[in-house]
């Protein structure tokens, strides 16, 4: 329930287009139940005029026929256009929003959600939201407005009859909807965590489909997909049964609406409490009413999934960034030449539930001008590091200051300004070579980006292409070779005018020739940045002016190499 | 467009029975509804203008009871036969997909971005089933039950007739001039429903690059844009889309008018019977609601037929020509192979291979060396069947490669790439890579073989650790021995590695090292080397340029060799 609150308190900026939507669809129904009686008692009437050869005024009720017509066709339209335009408004300012939500989360936050499932999230789990307003809150609304009226009008012809009606509006209106909802709930809300985890799977056999044929294990894979497939049509069946048994119990809440009018209405003609002409009138009066009863069972029964899913997007929404912004951030210090840029003391990190600390009593000095060399092996500790200096993650223990401010009392994102870093999972988007370099500088001349590449000793890759810089990129970059992609990443970090510069296993994927081409002319270009240079392999480490030693989380060697480059 | 409904119509014949059956019980209920309307007109005829009692017009009033019971059980029945009928397209073509997906494979695939893939397996195979759900089913009915209705009609009053037939062709025709500016609206908001969902993950996977670059916040700005413009091209198309159904309403609404008209002043000039008027009036919205429902189911077919568009790209994705049914390699448990004269152009016109030829003798230890496009990746690229050679032809034990069925020669490969994927599973079966019963103890020496066992021992559940798509924090070297200790697991008589020992500190890369000769005796190794140690224990060293060997020899032969030795990265210096 108060998920639902909450879901309409979003609406909320909405509400006027809402209301409008709402005034609209009451209208239409209700002149439709206008058309239909009328049209029932002006025939029965012009037949009686008829028999007993008297004239009647017929001006009156043809000029309501056509004006409930009118109502009626453009009182749908308009409702419709309305009520889907602030749908789409909403839906559009809640993509943002969530977007908005978990950009602060990424990475360290989102770690356990795969991208699959967060992108069911953001794209499928918002769509459905449109069901809130649209399938539940509107019909529901209408149908007791409409119904209300209905009965108080009836209810000055005939009580009884006005009483039959409202039991059996009730029935299919409230007894119906309640009874779909709770049978409907668990199929539907099975449904919407089948719908996330088949993303998950499709993701899975997509992106790791080499793997999985390598092993022979993508027809297991796929017949689990298809399992899923089945186990889905099976909650969707069970749905269908629910929506068939709504829809004929409607149907039938109708014909008894009927069936009920016409037996309580002719003691009522024969005794002279109800005219003739009245008795088509009421027939029809109490079937027309069941229109804005129609869409309630499925309303129900949409909501259990609608609310699975706003639960699932506010779950995500809701999680605390691993680093907070602080209420007033300082402002970024400026440098003195001899000082450290970026420094660790005594910093500590164990992950949650890791057995093991991944960074131990780390010290280090960043100085501007200077190349500090990090050597240790897979799993010592060194993109711990990394991550730790993006601010993507705290210190458990220690300090890290920027420039001699503890970047705790700094806005993340101001660090992050000073810092350009090449990470182990350097992602390229699916765009065009160009736009990947320019995620980093997003107004740099052509003339930079070639710059870039050509120290990255990417350029003649990328000039060898029929479309140059504009060549797109394949999903993840895999169109690329993984040196390729490599080299990309290392020409786009480049491209961002920071003080500090972390490279984490640059030459990863490069054979030996290029990898060596590559780090001396990035290093001969790094200037009066601070590099730290993360790596496993002994290359062109002549060019550090400091190397650190890692192992088993803790820097266990320290020592300045004699060259200066 | 042609070939979309083309490929539409082919997935008919799977829904036909449901169908057929929904459309019968469909165009029963509809027979009912002209005995209802019959009963009710009787009775009201009877009280209004004869006069009756209660009791006089009982009969016919308690008839209709079972009528309402008899169309609930039919309107229930049909809507359960073209669900049916709907779910069992989708299902087919999801599996048809996948099947074709497969058969693609993963070089292929690269080139398709995966959010555009998994939006054409989920919501647009969603959009397609209503076409065979709704559409088709009323599609059938729109002609007859309108034509039950006209026989029905005609004896009561031929007039009223003539005027249902006369405005009944209107509307179809106003529903097709408006709906076919919707349909190519429609197409358009389809592209960009799918652009803006490969959009999506794209900057999901890559916020954290986003970050580093403090473009994060700028592409919220990109989101709201694509989200404010799929809200206007949406609500475009639905403009239209209403408009067509108010035309739709508006006329059928008109036309009931005309025809309650004709009756009133035919009733009040004493020229009709009241019974025939009330019977048609009460019958004339039935005439028109066929066609009503069609104009709704209109609108699905449009997006059905848009998102059809989507899943027929995916059929479009080049297959890797391969015979269909395929012998079984004879299994010696060992494997020796030659590439003659092997030949590999892309189909965007990059070569990868060009004359390669090499004979790998059994259990012999190759390592592949080059510089980056020479070709090495094709080369297992070819053997694991993920591309077919445009020339030349492989050979595996004397055997055709091309002629031995691909899921059993699979099954002798162990094959550990540059970045092993890691599944949305738990650890054991990330490394086992089997559906069915774990051999623990394989799984525990295969672990402890890729010296992995302290990864495991760190993870919070061990190996009942459930990894995400990156893994659970693992680092880049860990990833790698999980995918090692997946190909000891295999143990298979062909190894396949892409730079197996990268990121190894030296401690574990001499333990791996050592590890990989056991695996590898007795057994073919092929394995791109970057490392000299790879390189150094190899039986033979394949140097490859610009897709073809430039040279041969025992690691020894390349001593001193200028052209190997930037190849190639020394150990790690104290």
């Amino acid at each position: 329930m108060s998920d639902l609150l909450r879901l309409l308190k979003l609406f909320r900026p909405y509400w006027l287009w809402m209301a409008g939507s709402i005034a609209l669809s009451l209208a239409s129904v209700l002149a439709n139940v206008g058309l239909m009686a009328v049209s029932g008692w002006f025939i029965t009437a012009m037949a009686l005029a008829g028999l007993a050869g008297v004239s009647m005024n017929y001006f009156t009720p043809a000029a309501l026929i056509r004006a409930f017509a009118i109502v009626r066709t453009v009182g749908r339209y308009g409702e419709r256009v309305i009520s889907h335009e602030a749908t789409f408004r909403l839906l559009a300012e809640l993509r943002t929003w969530f977007y908005r939500r978990i950009e602060p989360l990424a990475p360290a936050g989102l770690a356990k959600a795969h991208s699959g499932d967060v992108h069911a999230r953001l794209s499928s789990d918002i769509d459905r939201l449109e069901l809130v307003f649209l399938r539940f809150f509107a019909p529901v609304t209408v149908a007791a407005l409409a119904s209300l009226v209905v009965v108080a009008v009836l209810f000055a012809w005939h009580p009884q009859i006005a009483a039959s009606q409202a039991v059996l509006l009730a029935l299919a209106g409230i007894a119906l909807p309640v009874l779909v909802a709770k049978a409907g709930g668990a199929p539907s809300e099975r449904l919407t965590h089948q719908g996330a985890e088949m993303t998950t799977k499709l993701v899975d056999m997509l992106d790791g489909l080499g793997t999985l044929q390598a092993h022979g294990f993508d027809a297991a894979h796929a017949a689990r997909i298809e399992a899923l497939t089945c186990g889905m049509i099976a909650e969707e069946t069970r749905l269908s049964r629910l929506s068939g048994l709504s829809t004929a119990g409607v149907g039938l809440a109708t014909n008894m609406a009927l069936f009920a009018a016409i037996a309580l209405a002719v003691p009522a003609v024969r005794s002279g409490a109800l005219a003739p002409a009245d008795l088509a009138m009421v027939a029809l009066l109490a079937m027309a009413s069941f229109e804005a009863i129609g869409p309630l069972p499925l309303a129900a029964q949409s909501l259990g999934g609608t609310l699975a899913s706003a639960r699932r997007i506010f779950a995500l929404a809701d999680g605390a960034p691993p680093v907070a912004v602080p209420a007033r951030p300082a402002p970024l210090p400026l440098n003195a030449a001899d000082a450290a840029l970026l420094s660790f003391r005594g910093v500590g990190l164990t992950y949650p539930g890791a057995a093991r600390p991944a960074l131990c009593d780390i010290d280090l000095d960043l100085m501007p001008g200077t190349r500090t060399g990090l050597l240790g092996a897979s799993g010592s500790g060194k993109s711990s590091l990394v991550n730790l200096a993006l601010r993507f993650w705290p210190p458990e223990t220690g300090r890290i200051s920027l420039s001699g401010t503890d970047v705790a009392d700094l806005d993340p994102e101001d660090v992050r300004r000073q810092i350009s870093a090449v990470s182990q999972h350097a992602h390229l988007f699916t765009a065009s070579i160009a736009e990947n370099l320019r995620v980093a500088a997003p107004d740099a001349p052509l003339g930079k980006l070639e710059e870039a590449c050509r120290i990255a000793q990417v350029h003649d890759f990328i000039a060898a292409q029929p479309d140059g810089y504009d060549t797109l990129v394949g999903a993840n970059g895999l169109k690329l070779s993984g040196g390729e992609a490599r080299r990309i990443a290392v020409a786009r970090a480049l491209l961002k005018e920071a003080p500090i510069l972390l490279l984490d296993e640059p030459g990863e994927g490069l054979d030996r020739a290029t990898e060596t081409a590559m780090l001396e002319a990035l290093f001969d270009a790094t200037g009066e940045r601070a590099v730290l240079y993360i790596t496993h392999r002994p290359v062109a480490l002549e060019r550090m002016h400091a190397l650190l030693l890692m192992e088993r989380s803790r820097i266990v060697d320290r020592r300045a190499a004699p060259q200066m480059g | 467009m042609d070939r979309v409904k083309t490929f539409m119509k082919g997935e008919k014949p799977i829904a036909t029975r449901d169908l057929r059956l929904s459309v019968i019980l469909s165009f029963a209920n509809g027979l009912l509804i002209i005995a209802q309307a019959f009963l009710i007109a009787s009775a009201v005829t009877a009280v209004a203008i004869d006069g009756a009692v209660l009791d006089a017009v009982l009969p016919s009033l308690l008839l209709l009871l079972p009528l309402f019971l008899a169309r609930a059980v039919l309107i229930y029945f049909a809507e359960q036969a073209s669900f049916r009928a709907g779910a069992a397209v989708k299902r087919d073509l999801r599996a048809r997909a996948l099947d074709h997906l497969r058969r693609a494979g993963p070089v292929a695939l690269a080139e398709q971005p995966t959010g555009r893939l998994v939006t054409a397996l989920t919501d647009s195979l969603a959009a397609i089933e209503p076409y065979y759900s709704r559409y088709l089913p009323t599609a059938s009915l729109v002609t007859l039950l309108p034509l039950a209705v006209l026989v029905a009609v005609v004896p009561s009053d031929w007039l009223s007739a003539v005027v249902l037939v006369v405005t009944a062709p209107l509307i179809p025709l106003f529903m097709v001039l408006i709906g076919g500016g919707a349909e190519r609206m429609n197409q358009r908001q389809w592209q960009k429903l799918a652009r803006m969902s490969g959009h999506l993950i794209d900057v999901i996977q890559g916020l954290t690059t986003l970050k580093i670059f403090n473009a994060s916040r700028r592409e919220a700005a990109e989101v709201a844009r694509m989200a404010e413009d799929y809200r206007r091209d949406t609500m475009a198309v639905l403009r239209l889309a209403f408009l067509s159904s108010l035309a739709l309403e508006f006329f059928a609404t008109v036309s009931i008018a005309i025809v309650a008209v004709f009756i009133g002043f035919r009733l009040l000039w004493g020229e009709m019977a009241f019974f025939n008027g009330f019977f048609v009036l009460l019958l004339a919205p039935e005439f028109y609601l066929p066609l009503r429902t069609l104009g709704t189911a209109y609108h699905a077919r449009m997006e059905a037929i848009g998102a059809a568009e989507r899943v027929t790209e995916l059929f479009d994705i080049p297959v890797p020509a391969r015979p269909a049914e395929g012998t079984t390699l004879a299994d010696g448990g060992r494997i020796d192979i030659s590439f003659e004269d092997v030949g590999v152009v892309f189909a965007d016109g990059r070569v990868g291979l060009d004359g390669f030829s090499l004979t790998v003798a059994a259990g012999e230890r190759i390592a592949l060396v080059g510089p980056s496009g020479a070709g090495k990746s094709t080369v297992l690229n070819l053997l694991l069947g993920f591309v077919a050679p445009t020339s030349g032809r492989i050979r595996v034990n004397g055997t055709p490669l091309d002629d031995i069925d691909l899921a059993d020669w699979r099954q002798h490969i162990a094959h550990l790439s540059q970045h092993p994927h890691l599944f949305h599973a738990d650890l054991a079966e990330n490394i086992a890579m089997t559906d069915g019963v774990l051999d623990e103890a394989r799984l525990e020496t295969a672990t402890e073989a890729a010296f992995a066992r302290e990864i495991v021992a760190a993870l919070p559940d061990g190996f009942s650790t459930r990894l995400g798509e990156r893994g659970f924090g693992l680092s880049g070297g860990e990833i790698q021995r999980i995918g090692l200790a997946r190909a000891f697991y295999r143990d298979a008589p062909l190894v396949l590695m892409d730079e197996a020992t990268a990121h190894l500190d030296r401690d574990s890369e001499q333990k791996v090292s050592a590890a990989i000769d056991r695996l590898a005796t007795g057994r073919t190794l092929i394995a791109i080397a970057h490392r000299l140690e790879t390189a150094r224990d190899a039986d033979r060293i394949v140097l490859m340029e610009e897709g073809r060997v430039a040279a041969t020899g025992r690691p020894g032969d390349f001593a001193g060799d200028p052209r190997l030795a930037g190849l190639i990265a020394e150990e790690v210096a104290e």
